[in-house]
């Protein structure tokens, strides 16, 4: 456990060594919300109008929810796995008594920790400003379902991320595509960050929650809002798990089958 | 004695895709892709004793490198036995990992934006090195390698010789009982070269640690290893004793001679190569066998005034190995 802390350490001394990238960053993240934030404005213009079931508030807290579900969720440092294993700089940690895995989930972590810092003071200013109607969860209940959700979000989109990196073992020209793709398009847009996912049609939505995308960012934020709640969180939370199970065991694999390939280049 | 490293018919292949040049050529790789198998170690066999320090030579591409990297356990082997201090170094076992360090020339571990101080303590804790044997080892290092005031320094500021030095110290940490150096001395001057030589060798006496050491350093060979393996295209060629490669590969002597009067070159060209005319000092290459008598021959016919007869030197021997002439004279 104590390798684990000092990889924490050093990870998020690291952060602070390339300050101006993280700021541009959040920054990016900002502009995000603040297009999100006039859109749903301009679309609920009229007071009193629902579309979708959603009333002014409700969207409002969506989008703010997106904010601080995605800083924890999507932000990893394993982005960088794929770079590791084209350039052969994967030997050092592979010469290293250390589980790959877990050091780059605790550097995950640290990334997480820094940018929700960030995030909640980007919000308290953000919500000061516009004062959105928001929504503020009181049941226990949906709380530690929310909780729950959230970390299993956490290792889902770490297990999706690295299976797409270990991509580099075979075509390292295409890992970045790889990566672009999965997590801009289809984590972004099946995961809910676009919009609640439950504007669309039934039939799609059922079928989307049978596979690991809403799990990342709709799900627990749905669950936060009390949008779902009794029998459909725990068999939300139940399907996760599954995939969660699905992904790891697939991870694993995908990386000792890459091992076996690797060819530690650049001497 | 104690067998520490255990090589038998070790064979490594490659798959690699080859690839066109140009646009098209890129099109049609990605679309088809032509794999071809590239042989890096064809059937290798050896054994490393407990302390001894082991020299791999031969050219470029031979599969040096790749050799340390199947014992330290990065490359899976395609087939044969490798054994590191009674382990299989493929399934990289911590406490195998503890034991062994490779250090790159060219690939540091020292966090590029940090201060080597912060690698040194997340290695304290990655190893986990106890408290006290890392403050002795550090304390031991930091003054063999003279790096005590560049500790605090961020990585991206030192020299690279500076950043070698405390490369070896983030290596040596943990006290590895076994060392693979691949070319530690490529891109340093001379004096940062041989403050890292020194140091391999004190370190090699002082732990009693296996050291394997590739370089195209030929001072690295000739004051460090007593022991070399010449590798050439995967297949070990020559495996002894350093003095032992000299005398075999050995075929040419080096006759000097003084000459009191300018002659036509071209009648010395019909006893030996001429390697270097200045006159009045001339240097010819004559086979070993024939030394004597193309000696005599010269002091005969020609206006000498003074004759010496020379080894070759070490160093044009293992030049001629690392470009690969010495495949044909070693193979018998």
């Amino acid at each position: 456990m104590k390798k684990y802390l000092s990889v924490f350490r050093i990870s998020f001394a690291q952060e602070f060594a390339y300050r101006l990238n993280f700021i541009m960053w959040r920054v990016r993240n900002v502009m995000q919300i603040l297009l999100l934030f006039f859109l749903w404005t301009t679309v609920f213009s009229e007071s009193g109008r629902t579309i979708f079931g959603y009333n002014k508030g409700e969207i409002l807290t969506y989008v703010f929810g997106v904010l601080i579900v995605r800083a924890i969720v999507f932000s990893a440092r394993a982005v960088d796995v794929a770079g590791e294993i084209s350039t052969g700089d994967l030997t050092i940690l592979l010469l290293k008594p250390i589980n790959y895995f877990k050091y780059w989930l605790t550097r995950d972590i640290s990334s997480k920790a820094l940018n929700l810092a960030f995030a909640t003071v980007e919000i308290t200013i953000l919500f000061s400003l516009l004062r959105p109607q928001f929504f503020f969860q009181t049941n226990g209940y949906s709380l530690l379902g929310f909780g729950i959700s959230l970390i299993i979000a956490i290792l889902l989109f770490f297990s999706i991320l690295m299976t797409t990196n270990f991509v580099a073992f075979w075509a390292p020209q295409v890992a970045w595509g790889a990566q672009f793709f999965v997590i801009v398009v289809i984590a972004d847009f099946l995961a809910g960050v676009l919009f609640p996912l439950d504007i669309l049609p039934s039939v799609v939505q059922k079928i989307l929650l049978f596979t690991p995308f809403p799990y990342l960012i709709f799900f627990p934020i749905q669950v936060y809002l009390g949008k779902i709640i009794g029998g459909a969180m725990w068999g939300g939370i139940l399907i996760s798990i599954i995939w969660l199970s699905i992904l790891l065991a697939l991870t694993n694999k995908v990386w000792h089958r890459g091992l076996l390939v690797y060819r530690a280049e650049g001497r | 004695m104690e067998k520490t490293i255990l090589v038998d018919h070790l064979i490594k292949n490659f798959e690699v895709t080859v690839k066109k040049p140009g646009l098209t050529g890129a099109f049609s790789t990605l679309f088809s892709p032509q794999k071809k198998a590239v042989r890096a170690l064809k059937d290798i066999s050896f054994s490393v004793g407990k302390g001894e320090l082991v020299g791999f030579i031969g050219p470029n591409g031979a599969g040096k490198t790749t050799t340390l990297k199947v014992l330290s356990g990065l490359l899976y082997p395609t087939s044969g036995l490798t054994q590191v201090l009674g382990f299989d170094p493929w399934e990289r076992k911590p406490e195998f990992l503890k034991k062994i360090s490779l250090v790159m020339g060219q690939k540091n571990q020292l966090w590029w934006d940090l201060p080597a101080i912060e690698t040194f303590e997340l290695n304290r804790a990655i190893y986990e090195i106890p408290k006290k044997v890392y403050k002795e080892s550090l304390e031991e290092l930091v003054n063999l390698l003279e790096v005590a005031k560049l500790l605090n320094i961020q990585v991206r500021r030192l020299s690279l010789g500076q950043r070698m030095r405390l490369e070896l110290v983030a290596a040596l940490l943990h006290q590895p009982e076994i060392l693979f150096l691949d070319e530690p001395t490529i891109g340093l001057d001379l004096v940062a070269q041989e403050k890292i030589r020194n140091f391999i060798y004190d370190y090699n006496r002082k732990h009693s640690a296996t050291i394997l050491l590739t370089s195209h350093n030929m001072n690295d060979l000739i004051n460090l290893a007593r022991r070399v393996i010449v590798i050439d295209s995967g297949r070990i060629i020559f495996d002894g004793i350093l003095d032992e490669l000299i005398a075999r590969f050995a075929k040419e002597k080096i006759i000097k001679l003084t000459l009191s009067k300018e002659i036509n070159d071209k009648k010395l060209e019909e006893i030996g190569k001429v390697r270097k005319i200045q006159f009045p000092e001339v240097e010819l290459r004559v086979p070993r066998s024939t030394a004597a008598v193309a000696a005599s021959e010269l002091l005969q016919n020609f206006p000498i005034e003074d004759l010496t007869i020379e080894e070759e030197s070490i160093e044009d021997i293992i030049r001629k190995v690392f470009r690969g002439e010495s495949k044909k004279s070693l193979r018998k």
